[in-house]
Formats: C-alpha cells, sequence, structure tokens
C-alpha cells in the first residue's frame, strides 16, 4: 500500500461525514439546482445560451464533475447527486433519519447477468448518439434530467438499495471508471479488523445508519469503482475502522482484482467519445455537426451508426490489434482477452484528461454565459442579481489550446507510465515490459496527436 | 451505537428527528412551492402586477415557427408592451409602418421589450429586418388595432394605393422588363448635371409636367434631352442631376438605413443584386426566390423603368419573382425615399448632397 494520509483524522470533517445530515442536506441542494433545470428546460427560453439548463448542467456542472470532482474527490458527486434522492427517500420512508427496518422495496433481484457496467455502458452510448441535440435543446435536456429521476424511483420501487446508480446510470459508470485515478479513496485502515468482526454492521447497518446501498462491503474494497462515498458505512463501523483518504493519483488503476471486460470497454467508449465529440462539436466538419443534430433522419441514423461503430468496433478493434502486437514483442504467456482487459486501463489517464481537454474547449469559452444566466435562469428577462447584462466573454481565449495541449502531454506520460506498470504485472523482467508497453504508448501517441489535430486546427 | 449511552442517542434521535421535519418542509419547498413559484410569477403574477398590458412574442426563423403569436390584438389608445425573445439566430425586430420602432438586433436569449401604443383603429406589421434564414421576409406579424366602442370591428382598410389603382388603369405591366434601349456608356454624373441643366436653361416640355420624376423613365427623359440638343452623355449627365435633385442629405441617410435593413440581404449593399440571400440561392432552392434579385446598378436594366413602377414593386411585391411585399411595413413617403434612393446606384451624386 502506497502513501496515504488520513482525512478523517480531521475531528470536524470526520463529525460532518458522521452527521446523517450532511449527505441528504447537499443533495436537496443540489436537488433545488436540479428542479431549476428542469422548469428552464420546459418552461424556459429554447436559446441553450441563456437557459439556465443547458449552462448549469453542460456547462458549470459538467466541468465541476469531470475538471474537479472526479480527479481529484472521486465519486464525490454520488454523494450530492440529486437524481437517486427521491427514490432512496421513499425506500427509507425518510430523508434523514434511520428509519427502523430494512429499507422498502418489492426486493426483486437484480438479474444477475446485469451485475456489471454493460448496461451503463449501453445507456451512456444511447445518451451519447443524441448529445448534439441533448447539449443544445433545454427541452430534451430537461426531459432527459427528469427521465433519469423517475427511472431512479421506479428502480428503487422494484429493488433494494441503489440498483440504479450502480448498474443503471449512465454518468455512474464513467464517474466509477474515473474515479480509479482519482486522489481520494474511502477504505477501510485495517482489513484484519473487518475480518474479525462479525455483525458487519457496515453492511446490514444498525441504528442510526443503513448498510452499504452500494452493496459493496467496505472491508473488500480496493477499488474506487463501485463506492458511492455515501458515508453510510463509516456512521456505522463500531470499530472506527473506516477512513477517508488522500493517496496518489491512479492508484486504483494498478489494482488487479476486479479488472473486466465490461469496464475495458468502458475505458475505449469513454475514450473514443472524447475523439469523436472533439470531432463532431470543435472539428471543421459542419456537416458531421449537421447530421448529429438531426438535420435529416437518415442523416443522423448514418452518424448513429459511425458513432457505435467506432466505438464499439473500430477503437476496440485497433486497442485489440495494438494489444495483440504487445503480447507477442513482451513475450507475455495470458491470453489477447486477459492482457486487452488490464492495457484498457492505461487509457483511463488518457480518457479522463482527453474529457478535460475537451471540456477546456467550451467551459473557457462559454463559461462566462452562467453569470447573466444566474440573474436570468429561464430567459424570460428576469434580473434577480443585477447581472442579466454581462456580456458573454471568452476566458483566456489565447491559454486554452496550450493548456490543452499540455493536459495531453500529461495524460500521454501518465497512462505510458500506468501501461508499463500494467506490463510489468505479467513480465519477467524490466526489458520485457518496455517493449510490451512500446504499442501500446504507440497507440496513447496516436491518441494524443488526434486530439491536438481537433484542438489546434 | 452500543458504545453510545442511552442519554446521548435520546439527544441524537431529537436533533435527528428536528432535521428530519426540516428536511421534509425543504423537500416540498424545493419539489413543490418552487415550480409554483417560479410558473405562478412569471405567467400570473408579473403579468398582473405590470402597469401595462404585457405581450410575449416568440420571434424564431420561419421555419422555426416565425412569430409566436404572430397576431396581436390591441385596443386603439391602449399601451402595451411587446417583450420579444429569440430562440435561435440574431433577428431584428422592427415595427412599422410610419411608426419609426426599431428595436435592433435581438441575440438568441436575450428579450427586448418597447411599450407601444396606437392611438387609431389600423393595421401594423411586425416584423425581422435582419437577414436570418432563406425565408426571412416571411417573419412577420400582424397588429390589428381596434376601436374599444366596436371591438368585433374589423379596422378599416386603408384603401388601395392611387399609385397602383393608376398604373393598373393605364394597364401598365411592372412585372414586365423595362429595359434601356441606349444606356450610357460610363456612370452619369449628377454634379456634372448641374452645368449642362443651368446651361440648357428651358428644360423639355416632358421635364416640367407634374409628378414628372416619378411618372417618367430616366430613359424617356434622357431621349427627350438629347432631342432638344443635348449630347447623350450630356443627356445623361442631365437626367443624373434631375433624378437625384430632391435628396437631401437627411433623406438619403434615413434611406439608407431602410435599404441596408430590408433590402440589401438580397439587392446587395452595392445594389448590384448579389445580397447574401442571391449569394446561396443555390443552397435554398426552397426560398421561393424564382428569379435573381434585381441590380439596381445596371444602368441597361433600371433606367428603362419609371419611379412608380418601383414604388408599385416595392409595396405590393414581384409577382412570381420573391420579392416581397413592404406595403405592410413602409408608408408611402418611405417608399419613395426608397425609389429615389435606387437612383443612386446607377448614378452619381453630387458631392453636395452626400450624407
Amino acid at each position: 500500500m502506497g502513501y496515504r494520509f488520513e482525512l478523517t483524522r480531521s475531528k470536524w470533517l470526520k463529525a460532518l461525514l458522521k452527521s446523517r445530515v450532511f449527505q441528504p442536506a447537499l443533495m436537496l441542494v443540489t436537488l433545488f439546482f436540479f428542479v431549476v433545470a428542469i422548469l428552464a428546460g420546459f418552461f424556459g427560453t429554447p436559446a441553450g445560451s441563456h437557459n439556465f439548463g443547458i449552462i448549469f448542467v453542460w456547462i458549470v456542472w459538467w466541468a465541476l464533475l469531470i475538471i474537479v470532482l472526479v480527479p481529484f474527490f472521486g465519486r464525490m458527486w454520488c454523494t450530492i447527486c440529486p437524481i437517486p434522492g427521491p427514490g432512496e427517500w421513499l425506500q427509507r420512508r425518510g430523508i434523514i433519519q434511520r428509519t427502523p427496518g430494512r429499507p422498502r422495496s418489492l426486493r426483486w433481484r437484480w438479474p444477475r447477468r446485469l451485475r456489471n457496467i454493460w448496461l451503463q455502458n449501453f445507456g451512456f452510448l444511447a445518451v451519447a448518439i443524441f448529445s448534439t441535440v441533448i447539449l443544445t435543446r433545454p427541452g430534451v435536456t430537461a426531459w432527459l434530467l427528469l427521465g433519469m429521476m423517475l427511472l431512479g424511483v421506479t428502480l428503487s420501487i422494484f429493488y433494494e438499495n441503489r440498483v440504479f446508480c450502480r448498474y443503471v446510470c449512465p454518468v455512474g459508470g464513467f464517474i466509477g471508471l474515473y474515479s480509479l485515478t482519482s486522489s481520494t479513496e474511502l477504505r477501510v485502515k485495517d482489513v484484519q479488523v473487518c475480518r474479525e468482526h462479525t455483525t458487519k454492521d457496515c453492511v446490514i447497518g444498525t441504528e442510526h445508519s443503513y448498510g452499504c446501498p452500494w452493496m459493496v462491503f467496505p472491508g473488500n474494497l480496493e477499488r474506487n469503482t463501485y463506492c458511492g462515498l455515501c458515508t453510510e458505512c463509516l456512521k456505522a463501523c463500531p470499530k472506527d475502522n473506516v477512513a477517508l483518504n488522500l493517496r496518489p493519483f491512479g492508484t486504483d488503476l494498478l489494482v488487479a482484482k476486479g479488472r473486466s471486460l465490461d469496464e475495458a470497454y468502458k475505458a475505449l467508449i469513454m475514450l473514443a467519445c472524447a475523439l469523436l465529440y472533439s470531432g463532431v462539436l470543435l472539428g471543421p466538419w459542419g456537416w458531421v455537426k449537421d447530421w448529429a443534430n438531426m438535420a435529416t433522419l437518415p442523416q443522423w441514423a448514418a452518424y448513429a451508426a459511425g458513432f457505435l461503430a467506432i466505438n464499439l468496433l473500430v477503437v476496440p478493434g485497433l486497442f485489440w490489434l495494438t494489444t495483440a502486437v504487445a503480447r507477442r514483442v513482451g513475450q507475455i504467456q495470458l491470453p489477447v482477452k486477459r492482457l486487452f482487459i488490464d492495457y484498457a486501463y492505461s487509457l483511463v489517464p488518457m480518457g479522463l484528461i482527453g474529457w478535460i481537454a475537451f471540456s477546456f474547449s467550451f467551459v473557457f469559452v462559454n463559461g462566462s454565459y452562467a453569470v447573466s444566466v444566474l440573474s436570468d435562469p429561464f430567459g424570460w428577462g428576469w434580473d434577480l442579481l443585477g447581472t442579466r447584462s454581462v456580456p458573454w466573454t471568452p476566458l483566456l481565449p489565447g491559454l486554452v489550446a496550450a493548456l490543452q495541449v499540455a493536459l495531453l502531454l500529461v495524460g500521454l506520460v501518465f497512462s505510458s507510465i500506468i501501461a508499463y506498470r500494467i506490463a510489468r504485472q505479467h513480465t519477467r523482467t524490466d526489458v520485457q515490459a518496455w517493449h510490451s508497453t512500446l504499442p501500446v504508448s504507440a497507440f496513447l501517441a496516436g491518441v494524443t496527436l488526434v486530439f491536438m489535430r481537433l484542438y489546434l486546427g | 451505537m452500543r458504545l453510545m449511552s442511552e442519554k446521548r442517542l435520546d439527544r441524537f434521535r431529537l436533533v435527528e428527528g428536528r432535521g428530519e421535519l426540516l428536511a421534509m418542509v425543504a423537500l416540498i419547498l424545493v419539489v413543490v412551492v418552487l415550480p409554483i413559484s417560479v410558473l405562478g410569477y412569471q405567467f400570473v403574477l408579473r403579468p398582473a402586477l405590470a402597469d401595462v398590458r404585457t405581450i410575449d412574442v416568440m420571434a424564431a426563423a420561419p421555419e422555426a415557427g416565425g412569430f409566436q403569436p404572430d397576431a396581436i390584438r390591441v385596443a386603439a389608445g391602449e399601451t402595451v408592451r411587446l417583450r420579444f425573445s429569440v430562440p435561435d439566430v440574431p433577428h431584428g425586430i422592427a415595427i412599422g409602418p410610419g411608426l419609426d420602432l426599431d428595436l435592433g438586433h435581438v441575440d438568441p436569449g436575450q428579450v427586448k421589450e418597447v411599450d407601444v401604443t396606437f392611438p387609431e383603429p389600423g393595421r401594423y406589421t411586425f416584423y425581422c429586418n435582419s437577414w436570418c434564414s432563406p425565408n426571412h421576409w416571411r417573419m412577420r406579424g400582424t397588429i390589428e388595432v381596434y376601436d374599444p366602442q366596436t371591438p368585433e370591428a374589423l379596422p378599416a382598410s386603408d384603401g388601395p394605393d392611387p399609385v397602383l389603382e393608376s398604373l393598373t388603369a393605364r394597364g401598365v405591366d411592372i412585372d414586365a422588363p423595362h429595359e434601356t434601349p441606349m444606356p450610357p456608356h460610363g456612370r452619369p454624373s449628377a454634379a456634372r448635371g448641374v452645368d449642362v441643366v443651368k446651361q440648357m436653361g428651358e428644360l423639355p416640355a416632358v421635364l416640367t409636367a407634374p409628378e414628372w420624376r416619378r411618372t417618367l423613365s430616366p430613359a424617356k427623359a434622357w431621349e427627350a434631352l438629347v432631342t432638344a440638343g443635348l449630347s447623350q452623355a450630356e443627356a445623361w449627365d442631365a437626367v443624373a442631376y434631375l433624378w437625384l435633385a430632391e435628396m437631401d442629405a437627411e433623406r438619403l441617410k434615413r434611406a439608407s438605413t431602410l435599404y441596408a435593413k430590408n433590402c440589401a440581404a438580397c439587392h446587395g449593399e452595392a445594389g448590384d443584386g448579389q445580397g447574401v440571400a442571391a449569394r446561396s440561392l443555390d443552397q435554398h432552392a426552397d426560398m421561393n426566390m424564382l428569379e435573381e434579385p434585381v441590380a439596381f446598378n445596371n444602368p441597361s436594366t433600371m433606367l428603362g423603368g419609371s419611379g412608380e413602377i418601383y414604388y408599385a414593386k416595392l409595396r405590393r411585391g414581384g409577382m412570381g419573382t420573391g420579392m416581397p411585399s413592404f406595403g405592410p411595413i413602409f408608408t408611402p413617403d418611405e417608399t419613395w425615399m426608397l425609389v429615389d434612393y435606387l437612383w443612386a446606384f446607377v448614378f452619381d451624386l453630387d458631392p453636395n448632397q452626400g450624407p
């Protein structure tokens, strides 16, 4: 185990996380913004640049999520996300207090075949092929948000716990994967204490805490992927054995246990989507944007087919070939499929940084719309804070490209180091590991060049 | 919990219980009260508290629905607040004829409003005066101002336009081409024409008749001047002077603004028929523009027509050409101002006249 700094040594932070008020209070705050976004989508101006739903969901929230929360705090968004709130509160028959007995639901069993993130992979792709429409039309964004919340409520009626978050939410899927890189983790302090503790309060709950709604046993937790940072285990543990730690970036990427094909595909899909979004939304091909924007149904169908093919076949196919070469030159005895899965985790830093770089393009350029939208969230001519007329002002327009290039280079180096360390898990010598890393690094360099070509024009 | 004393547990439950109540209140505020308050304020309270009746108009490109609503009824003497919001692309919003109400550009998401009082019953048009789409000219709405004493009665019609009536009575086909038999070789100059007319002394009879500048084509006037003894070039210079003589700087400026906002998209800022709409004709076969826009700077096609023909085309529109009707937008005087301005595309102005 590498370097750790236990944040919960801080008494006030521990008290905050142990408080039952902490999470619901934040969820209520985000629910407020969520409701405003839905109202703005349904009743506000259709002009996205002046609609709270578009600006605060797809610029402010997205920037907060991908640039700050995921890299530094992992799944912290899941702690405060309002979408599962109503469903969970219905199950628990309360918002804050621990209601006696098990949370209510019809207690159906989630199908074994779906106990993975394939549904989240396909859910993300289903949203992604409509993304140009969703990102620009407030009404569509509102339907998406409302639909997700209704789906969350519906699933919580039939299934126990946060089945929606764990297996269905298309956002939760990639947050979980990218949280492998984050610098924060929730872990037990001493695994032995958990092994010897027979009542497993963190799993079944106590009088003042619920059992883990994410269906995780904290004692076994080695990766961030499926821990929603709800802190119920921290509240439950009578041994004070749960901690929130700071740690080096990317720590979980080297944990071999738990690597799977669904997660590998998630890494590939996210990388491909970052590239495709950059091409469609920022590239010089106006016709592609028109097709993505449903200029006509056949054109959109062609775009969607291409989009899915690149995500599910082309990029994974190229990476499969890369892995096969890496296996041969590194003299690795593992099956190609196993190595394909393992090496896919080296794409996680590149993918996350690619998304951050992509986000810089519109966060810096269009972020200033948030100032006027705060005063006039629905585009009705309100002026709540006196900032309605603040003009659109691109931030640091001359620096964005340089920042993107610097980030991408960091991503390339970071991912290559992870690839090498993954290779080293399967090779006898450093030289073999270097050899095996070369094709993967070449793949990563190719991806970096495509990103740069799109951002630098 | 087992480590927690009963006393502490009771206190804990009390705090949690109060928190639960507060959280329930907060939840109801967010999920129920917030939407009701926002929508109630915007759609019920705000209009009720406004000092004048407010009419919200969404101004979208015609293919996205145009003005919504596109017909408004207002009582004569009633002050209404027209609030325009734009969902798609920048539009220019103006109301006419004769109101001098131009709200300028309205960008997507922007809201602009204007308080208007229509003293007399009648019909007005709100329209887009900034090229916004291939169907830009269709972006119009009507304001019907009714007499509050007889709210059911339709506003009285303005009656037929006397110029159009006169042309129809004389059997003039305003859509027919009006070629210039002997067009000038260079650009006729009003500055040179001043001296020619001064030296000439008395003008031919056709050029002294009332309304001659509107009923006579420059080509006919040129023929009369050549017959009276001027050379061909001198005659064109004299025509340039005579046709532009009544244009002062103020009328030129107003006409130039009207032209830039309403005509230049098709006919070009230089009057060469190469406006942005004309340039995109190939890409927009659906825009109902069956003929290429006329080039006003072409003397061969321009100087054979009379002012009244151009006036009629402006007000009525060009049948089967794609030229929209500007009668509902411009007053007759504004229309004449524009017609006079068109001559400045074929004749060089006297520098002393320029705006």
